[in-house]
């Protein structure tokens, strides 16, 4: 029964594994950029979440503004630094937007001060569902059945759109694609700040669950490169199979192996570098 | 669009004033003065902690002004939270500056490292940190520590507990897997074997860890009466804020047995501490004269009530104070000796600096969150449910000064 309990435990973490993951894998797919800033988007949307609702906002409404903002700062950032770098090699990428996050970091410090809050979950999610001797928070659940919706979306938006069609075949020659008339620039603004906002609203999901704190973008951000590494970069299958994967193992863990729950997701990450290089579901 | 030259100009104005306020810190430590250094994590993620301490050094220090007819001064030392940074600038500290008298260090592994650099020197290191050894089987010359280690914190925390609560028999643990977590754990299961307290089960989790829901699930599958948690800082506010989603209030009481005070309840908020139980080490509510005082001041002066950082780090910089003036020189050795025994109005009531192990003996508090309806003001989290005074002997603790 306990283990019943762990493996959904586990697919309800995993799940807000996949949405912190499979941004930075688009991203990565795409634009073939090494995003370092993506927890710093993580951290924005968790802290925006936490404001808008400190200021009276309703939660429903925060949820729906942050990762918005989010996105929409990223699209500027993109626009303004980011563009520039593509060309460069990765080395360039690692250092801006490792540069970008500490400055994320330390400005939310000023703002929001360094203690970090508590995000209350709405009112009509707050109690807990029990089943038998055991218990799960129904907002929990409710971010669960969330993210189930919003893969089916980001998956018909991926596959089955005409901008869907162009980030695919973008990722496969960017070059080809511009040369077919379309204003690649764009899309790859809109991709940015897909995956960024992807990444605020993980935050946003995640602040009732984990409250907010400056350095909860750098734990994320640890979390989502271990998911995509597994998955495969550029994977949207693999960042959903690697998400569910290391939530699950994690979650079993604590029963099986409590010591060992952080470091037997490293190892599996470890393990699959060494076996399937490209990762569960990458391309060549 | 930024040229080269204009970007350099712009970058060195920057760095230029970055590097002021050190600047400043550096000429304020004069050779003429005498000065306390302050090595804290000023950066990294107990930053918080260290913000807050640095403050409370340096309004002691400004009170005092000077002592022993010379200007008193103090250093700001970035430990960054790291043993090994914490040592380097702190022997920097002594050979550059002369420092010989240090309050500061708030994780165990800095403190434990600076200590033992302070003592070689022939320095002076007063502490609150936690772990045992401090005062313990690794105990010297020239540390001492305020806080009280983890054996007196059970004592305070799940001995009242157990007899506010007679028919609460089954306890769960879960435990950080490190010396401080395991040195709560025995006393808690040494008080557990005495009261006939059956200990259903404990999960031992990494320094890292982030998630509790898989050890709450273990913990809510044990079925006890009373959920004990044994890790500190951010972690025991995750690990609560999750058994709270989990609904676990409404089927055991929860107690944090080493609680850092107000900077961590102001991040809980009153909707998740309510009804949980709280140890801690300092309140600004306690009620003693020189807290009063203090309390007072901080009020004046930050218009805040200090919280256990800002407090523990006043504290231990004015007791090196005091210490200096009754030694009547700023040779290490003398101060230590004048430390040993001192006693004096502390933060908790009168306190006293055991000469043969080098710690304070003060209380520790059981707290109890209350409800926000019940708050008086924004910082009104807790009702103190009880306090006192739980050591080992300097024997007991394996303290054997050298």
């Amino acid at each position: 029964m306990i283990y019943l309990f762990q493996l959904m435990n586990g697919i309800g973490l995993g799940m807000l594994y996949f949405l912190l993951a499979v941004g930075l894998s688009i991203v990565f797919g795409l634009l073939h950029f090494v995003n370092f800033a993506h927890g710093a988007f993580y951290l924005l949307g968790a802290y925006l979440t936490y404001d808008l609702i400190e200021r009276g906002v309703d939660f429903w409404a925060a949820l729906a503004i942050a990762p918005l903002m989010v996105g929409l700062l990223a699209a500027v950032t993109e626009t303004l630094l980011l563009r520039r770098i593509y060309h460069l090699p990765h080395t360039f990428h690692i250092l801006v937007t490792v540069g970008l996050a500490l400055m994320v970091q330390e400005l939310v410090i000023l703002a929001w001060g360094p203690v970090g809050g508590n995000v209350a979950p709405p009112e009509a999610l707050s109690g807990a569902v029990v089943l038998g001797e055991f218990v799960y928070p129904q907002y929990r659940l409710f971010v669960i059945g969330l993210t189930a919706v919003l893969a089916l979306a980001l998956w018909w938006l991926l596959e089955g759109t005409r901008l869907g069609a162009l980030v695919r075949a973008g990722s496969e020659s960017t070059e080809m694609v511009a040369l077919l008339g379309v204003d690649i620039v764009r899309v790859n603004t809109a991709v940015f700040a897909l995956g960024a906002g992807l990444a605020g609203l993980a935050g946003a999901l995640a602040a009732p669950i984990r409250g907010v704190e400056p350095f909860m973008g750098v734990e994320a951000l640890g979390i989502a490169f271990v998911v995509v590494v597994i998955g495969g970069m550029g994977s949207y299958v693999g960042a959903l199979a690697a998400g569910l994967l290391v939530g699950v193992v994690q979650s079993l863990m604590t029963t099986l192996w409590p010591e060992g729950a952080r470091l037997m997701i490293y190892l599996g990450m470890a393990l699959v570098i060494l076996t399937l290089p490209r990762g569960l579901f990458g391309r060549a | 669009m930024l040229d080269r030259r204009q970007f350099l100009k712009l970058s060195t104005l920057a760095a230029g004033s970055l590097l002021l306020p050190a600047g400043l810190r550096h000429a304020i430590a004069a050779d003429e003065a005498i000065t306390v250094g302050v090595p804290l994590p000023m950066s990294g993620p107990f930053a918080a902690n260290g913000k807050f301490g640095a403050m409370g050094a340096a309004m002691a220090v400004d009170e005092a002004g000077s002592v022993l007819g010379r200007k008193l001064a103090y250093l700001e030392i970035d430990t960054e939270g790291k043993p090994a940074s914490a040592v380097r600038k702190v022997q920097e500290a002594m050979q550059q500056h002369g420092v010989r008298l240090f309050s500061g260090g708030i994780l165990s592994s800095e403190a434990l490292a600076m200590g033992k650099e302070v003592t070689k020197a022939g320095g002076v290191f007063i502490t609150t940190a936690g772990a045992d050894e401090l005062t313990g089987a690794e105990c010297n010359r020239g540390t001492f520590r305020w806080s009280v280690p983890t054996f007196g914190a059970i004592e305070q925390t799940v001995r009242p507990l157990i007899e506010r609560l007679p028919n609460a028999k089954r306890w769960y643990t879960i435990t950080p897997q490190y010396v401080f977590g395991d040195g709560l754990l025995n006393a808690a299961k040494n008080v557990f074997k005495e009261k006939g307290i059956e200990h259903v089960g404990n999960s031992y989790h990494s320094l890292t860890e982030k998630e509790f829901s898989g050890y709450l699930t273990n913990a809510i599958g044990a079925k006890p009466d009373v959920l004990l948690l044994l890790n500190f800082g951010a972690q025991s506010s995750d690990a609560l804020r999750q058994a709270v989603s989990f609904g676990l209030k409404k089927r055991m009481t929860i107690l944090v047995a080493w609680a850092s005070g107000l900077e961590q309840f102001e991040a809980l908020g009153p909707d998740i501490m309510d009804g949980v139980y709280f140890g801690a080490q300092y309140w600004h509510g306690i009620d003693a004269p020189f807290n009063r005082e203090l309390v007072a001041r901080v009020q004046a002066r930050h218009r805040m009530n200090p919280n256990y950082a800002f407090a523990s780090n006043y504290l231990t910089t004015r007791i090196l104070i005091d210490a200096l003036a009754k030694a009547g020189s700023h040779d290490g050795a003398a101060v230590a000796k004048a430390m040993e025994g001192m006693k004096y109005a502390g933060l908790t009531g009168d306190e006293e600096i055991r000469a043969a192990d080098h710690q304070v003996i003060k209380n520790y508090y059981l707290l109890k969150g209350k409800p926000k309806s019940a708050m008086k003001d924004k910082d009104d989290y807790v009702d103190i449910v009880s306090s006192g005074r739980s050591f080992l002997s300097p024997e007991q603790a394996q303290c054997r000064m050298a």
